[in-house]
């Protein structure tokens, strides 16, 4: 009796394990066979900004390494997505900068399942705040300005370090309004990827390499 | 509620364990080696790690893995031998930590092992996680997609980490060494938390018994070479997979989050953990209901250690004293103690122990159970423990054994056993829990070796051993434990009738020669 039984735990130790082995590799189905339009890009949004120079008595207060010309406080800029699936619009969401306080970069991630099939895809992002013109709100300081109307608690170096500073962040916003028209082959379990490529300042559509 | 629910797991516990000691025994029982069988597929899965390591390639790593799963020999079936074990050391740190919660062994200065517990198998789901990212196949990528998703519900971040998975650009070579990191550094740290969860333990039991530790290591190399385990195809970001193999031992929570918004889905993951790490609290007896911590009486205790050597937690220490009965005196600690009462059994001078539950204690009850008008002469006395034999008492009685309940079997003073039999029980059947299921860690061993082996505080030589039995039975073990009642039986009935002799001197009967008497 007592080997009938052992041979029974024997067995089924031997089934456990192969139970885990079984259960160690389920099939989990993943998605039912649609097609998915991926929209994931990330960008720096476009300042809100209220600038405005410093004084010279300002500055003087400052340690010379905290010296800025033009000081600004502000926001970034939100943006509306749009996708239209043939006419018909299928996404429709307001896009914020990252973070608590939403100056972080913007990230666009949704992912949008579609029948296979042909479709025109029309992508819109667009900005939603008007952001004040760099000039008249100061923004950029023109390099001509004349020459007292500049601190003179700052050389001219620093000046053109913080012009070009300014410059390079404005370049590096997202433009404020991206779109994309484009006739899409959707195939069943296949991505197709809408992407902001920052080189070319505009959005683009990836398909999977055939 | 949740007292509720301990009622009912133990009525599970109780009910499997019957049958795993039955198929296995109860010294080869894997579900009461779910712990050291967790040690053991631990060591296993850290052998095999370190011979897949020298095959990895952050720089392709689903190549690499399909490459070492295409050599049967020294590859694949190490691979299936670290995942089997893996998913093998989820199933055991889930039975160990529901037989501790059934058990009540949850609260209390039982709260550190625990904690460090949930802990554990926190981290044992973050290396599979990490693991199975690895690979990077159409599995670790939905893993490293759901976790990304999830974790960007945190607005820390400074970029989403969801951004490596889209397709946007190839997913970068650090993502994976800093994976392959986690994946080795992790299991160093489970190694710390370990030595949390058993410091508060004296003599903790690392491995099984060698036959239960090979056979199961055996398993599982069986089945990893049998069964080669197969390699999902490789991730791509532009492909939707129509089924993925999932591990659910460590992919279960998946299909349950899957729809859910990646806020809530945090939410429900941490208030998992949580829920976890809280059971102490909830679970803990409080008020009446809390056993008291074991007191000692400075005036009987001479010193001797003992009850140090023998305490399973390491609750009493012996501290310096100025009186002339001895240089150390017992010191319990009650943040350690968890009221076993195994220090009372291990007293020769009867000087320390729970309240109540004292040797002497024990004798004053034992001498009201001798004087009971119930008692017959010449019964065979069966001292069950309270958490096991003592759930079918009426069984036994039946069988015309008068039952004396105990709390745990650990607990009992060897005296008592002497007086029973000079009481006029012709035999004493002591049912306690198997070894490795004992509720207070180390009662049986003490027991055992204080009836048999001599140990301090150990049962009189003038004690007719032929009159003593003890017997491994649990709470389900009823017909077992009956059947040793009737042969016990059977066996006293060879022997002569019993002498009665009630004249109960306690300092008489239970101070070991030599000791000095009470001052």
């Amino acid at each position: 009796m007592k080997s009938l039984e052992r041979a029974i735990g024997m067995a089924t130790a031997l089934l456990a394990t192969v139970g885990i082995t079984w259960t160690s590799s389920v099939p989990m189905s993943s998605s039912p066979a649609v097609a998915l339009l991926r929209l994931a890009w990330t960008a720096r949004p476009e300042r809100i900004e209220d600038c405005r120079p410093q004084r010279e008595e300002e500055l003087a207060k400052l340690p010379a390494h905290m010296r800025q010309a033009v000081v600004c406080t502000g926001t970034t800029a939100a943006y509306r997505l749009e996708v239209r699936r043939d006419g018909a619009v299928i996404a429709d969401q307001i896009v914020r900068g990252g973070g608590l306080r939403h100056d972080r970069p913007l990230y666009v991630f949704r992912d949008i399942s579609l029948p296979p099939g042909d479709a025109a895809i029309t992508v819109r992002f667009v900005r939603v705040d008007a952001v004040s013109e760099p000039t008249a709100s100061g923004t950029a300081v023109p390099a001509d300005s004349p020459r007292d109307h500049r601190p003179a608690a700052m050389n001219d170096d620093r000046r053109r370090r913080e012009d070009e500073e300014r410059i390079r962040r404005q370049e590096e916003a997202i433009p404020s309004s991206l779109s994309l028209d484009r006739r899409f082959h959707f195939m069943a379990r296949e991505v197709i990827l809408v992407t902001y490529d920052a080189e070319r300042r505009e959005l683009v559509g990836v398909e999977r390499e055939r | 509620m949740l007292r509720a629910l301990e009622r009912l797991a133990l009525r599970l516990l109780t009910a499997i364990d019957a049958v795993g000691n039955r198929l296995y025994g109860s010294r080869f029982n894997p579900l009461y080696q779910s712990g050291t069988i967790v040690v053991v597929l631990y060591l296993t899965i850290v052998a095999t790690g370190l011979w897949l390591i020298l095959f990895y390639r952050v720089a392709a790593p689903w190549e690499s893995v399909a490459s070492l799963t295409a050599n049967l020999w020294i590859g694949n079936w190490v691979r299936g031998l670290h995942r089997y074990a893996s998913d093998l050391a989820v199933v055991a740190t889930v039975v160990h930590a529901f037989r501790m919660f059934a058990q009540g062994r949850s609260w209390g200065a039982r709260t550190l092992a625990w904690s460090s517990g949930g802990i554990l198998l926190v981290l044992l789901c973050l290396c599979g996680w990490t693991g199975y990212v690895l690979v990077w196949d159409t599995f670790g990528q939905s893993l490293a997609r759901e976790g990304a998703r999830i974790l960007d519900a945190l607005p820390i971040l400074s970029e989403p980490t969801s951004r490596a998975f889209t397709g946007e650009r190839p997913v970068p070579g650090v993502f994976f060494f800093v994976t392959l990191f986690a994946h080795i550094g992790v299991p160093l740290g489970m190694g710390v938390v370990f030595w949390l969860h058993i410091k508060r333990l004296e003599r903790p039991l690392l491995l099984p018994p060698r036959a239960l530790m090979w056979t199961t290591i055996g398993l599982l190399t069986g089945v990893a070479l049998v069964f080669p385990l197969p390699i999902a195809p490789k991730a791509d970001a532009f492909v939707l997979p129509a089924a993925v193999p999932a591990d659910l031992f460590f992919a279960f929570w998946m299909p349950m989050v899957r729809g859910l918004d990646a806020g809530l889905a945090l939410t429900c993951l941490v208030a998992a953990v949580a829920a976890l790490l809280i059971v102490p609290v909830a679970t803990a007896r409080r008020g009446a209901a809390r056993p008291a911590p074991s007191t000692v009486d400075e005036d009987i205790c001479t010193g001797c250690l003992q009850c140090s050597l023998d305490c399973p937690y390491g609750a009493i220490e012996m501290i310096e004293r100025t009186s002339r009965r001895s240089n150390l005196v017992a010191r319990v600690d009650p943040a350690l103690c968890v009221s076993c009462g195994i220090c009372a059994g291990s007293c020769a001078p009867m000087g320390v122990g729970p309240p109540g539950r004292t040797g002497r204690d024990q004798i004053a009850h034992v001498q009201e159970f001798l004087a009971a008008p119930v008692r017959r002469a010449g019964e065979v006395v069966a001292v069950c423990c309270d958490r096991g034999a003592g759930a079918y008492g009426p069984a036994l009685s039946a069988e015309g054994a008068a039952i004396y309940a105990v709390d745990c079997a650990g607990n009992l003073h060897t005296s008592v056993i002497e007086m029973l039999l000079r009481g006029g029980s012709s035999g004493v059947l002591v049912l306690a829990c198997p070894p490795r299921d004992c509720w207070n860690r180390e009662g049986p061993r003490w027991l055992v070796e204080r009836i048999y082996h001599e140990r301090e505080a150990e049962l009189q030589a003038r004690v007719d051993r032929d009159r003593v039995c003890v017997v491994h039975a649990t709470a389900a073990e009823r017909e077992p434990a009956l059947a040793a009642l009737r042969t016990f039986a059977v066996g006293l009935s060879s022997l002569s009738v019993p002498t009665v002799d009630r004249t109960a001197d306690i300092h008489a009967v239970c101070e070991p020669a030599g000791a000095g008497g009470r001052s």
